[in-house]
């Protein structure tokens, strides 16, 4: 690459900070506030507090939502898993028919989350299916499944062929070399789609929205507050979820990025 | 176990994929403990032979028999023979015991047997301290070595290796050929060897079967192709050779001459009876090796012809000149190799010699 002359580099560095600042400043002041309480409408600077946590920890409608979304999560992530396993095993080295399905699959990824939202809820209602936390489940893995089919494909395209063929050739059957072989070269590939698939899962709000029935999750709870009226815990609300969703993109990150099986143990 | 007699047998055993035919009608014996090496150039078929035999792939025609019996529709995790694959395809998630075990795993066999002939195995190979390693964790040559025990820890009858050495640097291929010559002894399983390199094929094989566009074009014992190869093909690709072409003469005896553009050459035919019977005037080449050639003596009396030497290379050992002759318009190109010597060699770039070769050293292959 070309260095480019002094004067232009600065004003590239000074461009590319304002932007970053402009672009996620906003998202310390909810992490940075959190830590404050508001006192007639203003932030009282003068001392930090976790009160807003402890506020938080005793709001029983928030546990309960985040007790929802956990369920929530961990039911979409063992569908999706499965099934964007199944189908990515399905469809590697198919060539008839797989760009098509590939389009059905990231559809609705693609698609203003309202538009997905709603068919879904015109097909609940069309097979008698009540809104619940399973239309919920539905909706999410419709959404993640995507990711999962993904990243388990191209870890299978990356895997060699000659692995399988050698696993035949000394005498496994095809059951033996899809537990022994195949499989554990995905389990990384699976994890990493599946704390992807949490991550979605967790914050996703205009579908469960639409198709949830009583019960709130977290984001949807948050809405509700929101409509309320702007209070400190929302503050920590926010802050704890930013948290958490950093934490699970490092975890998914450690997963997917191919390593080698172990560092030198001798 | 006795040799010469036969392990598996090719009977006209044809292969296309989609409509590109890669095989023809391939008859190929393989010999009980024989080190057969599939010698030819890439695109040959020679893979395909081996994928075949492994049950890797369908056959689209013909039979393969392994003791007399029909195999071909055997499947691949049946048949008692294992591939040593070019990429070497260790399993990258378990350790070189877990690879090396793997065969004897999946077919059930008690813990402790299976511990005790990785280990033997492992030795074999002289691996015995890496059992615990990864295969990533591991030199080109170790793996090479992994996949190698992991093949022959089952006993197999028949090892199929797949140019296992190209990915190699040349020294550790040469340590690997000794290596593999070695255990091939060692364990008398019968090795089928698949190569591009014709100097691989020759320092390791009992016997070569040379391909060319799907077909076997000569099987012999490297002595054999060397020295008796029976197309132009052979003759060329086998080795560094001088071809020159002419139009067969009268044979005489175990001889027989042939008109080319240096005059008349005397070649040997003798145990080559389709020489013998080809027709007077029949398009053939007289071939003779670089080092059969020599700077003529008195002594010499036939195959005599001048030429200038065009060119020399000093090639360690040996120095190779590149010699231009035969009248003009039908000028051939020659390589003469001769011993290097400390003072220069005695040829020198220019100067016209007059060369020969013995009638013995010398071969026909019809065009």
């Amino acid at each position: 690459m070309n260095a480019l002359p002094r004067p232009s580099t600065i004003f590239l560095a000074a461009i590319t900070t304002l932007v970053a600042v402009l672009l996620y400043s906003p998202l310390f002041v909810p992490i940075v506030s959190s830590f404050f309480t508001i006192s007639q409408g203003n932030v009282d600077w003068s001392s930090p507090t976790l009160s807003t946590y402890a506020a938080l920890a005793e709001n029983h409608d928030i546990l309960a939502a985040l007790r929802t979304t956990l369920i929530v999560g961990v039911c979409t992530v063992i569908l999706s898993v499965v099934s964007g396993t199944l189908l990515a095993l399905y469809y590697h080295g198919r060539r008839s028919g797989r760009s098509f399905l590939q389009f059905i699959i990231f559809l609705p990824f693609l698609m203003p989350p309202i538009i997905s939202g709603l068919a879904l809820l015109i097909f609940f209602r069309e097979i008698g299916l009540e809104r619940s936390l399973l239309t919920v489940v539905i909706g999410h893995t419709v959404f993640v499944l995507a990711i999962v089919y993904r990243t388990v494909l191209m870890r299978l395209q990356s895997m060699s062929r000659t692995l399988v063929e050698a696993s035949y050739d000394l005498g496994a059957t095809g059951w033996q070399t899809f537990w022994r072989i195949i499989l554990p070269n995905l389990s990384s590939a699976m994890v990493g789609g599946a704390i992807l698939a949490f991550a979605l899962s967790f914050d996703e709000t205009m579908i469960t929205i639409l198709v949830t029935g009583t019960q709130s999750t977290l984001p949807v709870r948050l809405w509700a507050m929101m409509r309320l009226g702007f209070s400190p815990d929302i503050n920590a609300l926010v802050a704890l979820i930013l948290m958490f969703t950093v934490l699970l993109c490092v975890l998914a990150a450690r997963f997917l990025i191919p390593r080698q099986m172990a560092t030198e143990r001798t | 176990m006795t040799e010469n007699t036969d392990l598996l047998t090719l009977r006209s055993v044809s292969k296309s994929y989609g409509p590109v035919p890669v095989l023809h009608d391939i008859d190929l014996s393989i010999r009980d403990g024989e080190f057969l090496t599939v010698l030819g150039p890439s695109g040959s078929g020679k893979t395909t032979v081996l994928r075949l035999i492994g049950g890797l792939e369908p056959l689209t025609s013909g039979e393969i028999h392994l003791d007399g019996q029909d195999i071909s529709r055997m499947p691949i995790n049946r048949r008692p023979f294992n591939t040593v694959f070019q990429d070497y395809a260790l399993f990258p998630h378990m350790t070189v015991s877990g690879n090396v075990g793997y065969g004897l795993s999946v077919r059930h066999v008690r813990r402790k047997e299976i511990a005790r002939r990785v280990a033997e195995a492992l030795e074999l190979v002289q691996l015995g301290r890496f059992a615990d390693r990864f295969p990533a964790q591991l030199s080109g040559g170790q793996r090479q070595r992994v996949a190698l025990a992991r093949a022959l820890i089952c006993q197999p009858r028949l090892i199929l290796l797949d140019e296992p050495l190209a990915a190699l640097d040349l020294e550790l291929r040469r340590q690997m050929q000794e290596f593999l010559k070695s255990i091939q002894r060692e364990i008398k399983t019968t090795f089928l060897f698949v190569t591009h390199d014709q100097e691989e094929a020759i320092g390791m094989a009992d016997r070569i079967c040379v391909m060319q566009a799907g077909h076997i074009r000569q099987l012999g014992t490297p002595h054999e192709l060397y020295y008796k190869p029976n197309c132009e093909f052979v003759a060329r690709f086998f080795g560094e050779n001088n071809l020159v072409a002419g139009k067969l003469g009268p044979v005489q005896g175990e001889q027989r001459p042939i008109e080319t553009a240096l005059g008349r050459l005397v070649c040997s035919i003798s145990g080559q009876p389709h020489l013998k019977a080809a027709a007077d005037g029949a398009s053939a080449f007289a071939a003779f090796r670089p080092e059969a050639l020599h700077l003529a003596n008195g002594e010499d009396s036939g195959n005599r012809f001048s030429g200038t030497i065009a060119d020399l290379a000093f090639a360690g050992s040996s120095t190779v000149a590149t010699i231009t002759a035969g009248a003009n318009g039908a000028a051939q190109r020659l390589r003469l190799r001769v011993p290097s010597r400390i003072d220069g060699s005695a040829l020198k770039s220019g100067e016209t010699v007059s060369l020969s070769f013995a009638p013995h050293e010398g071969h026909l292959v019809l065009a």
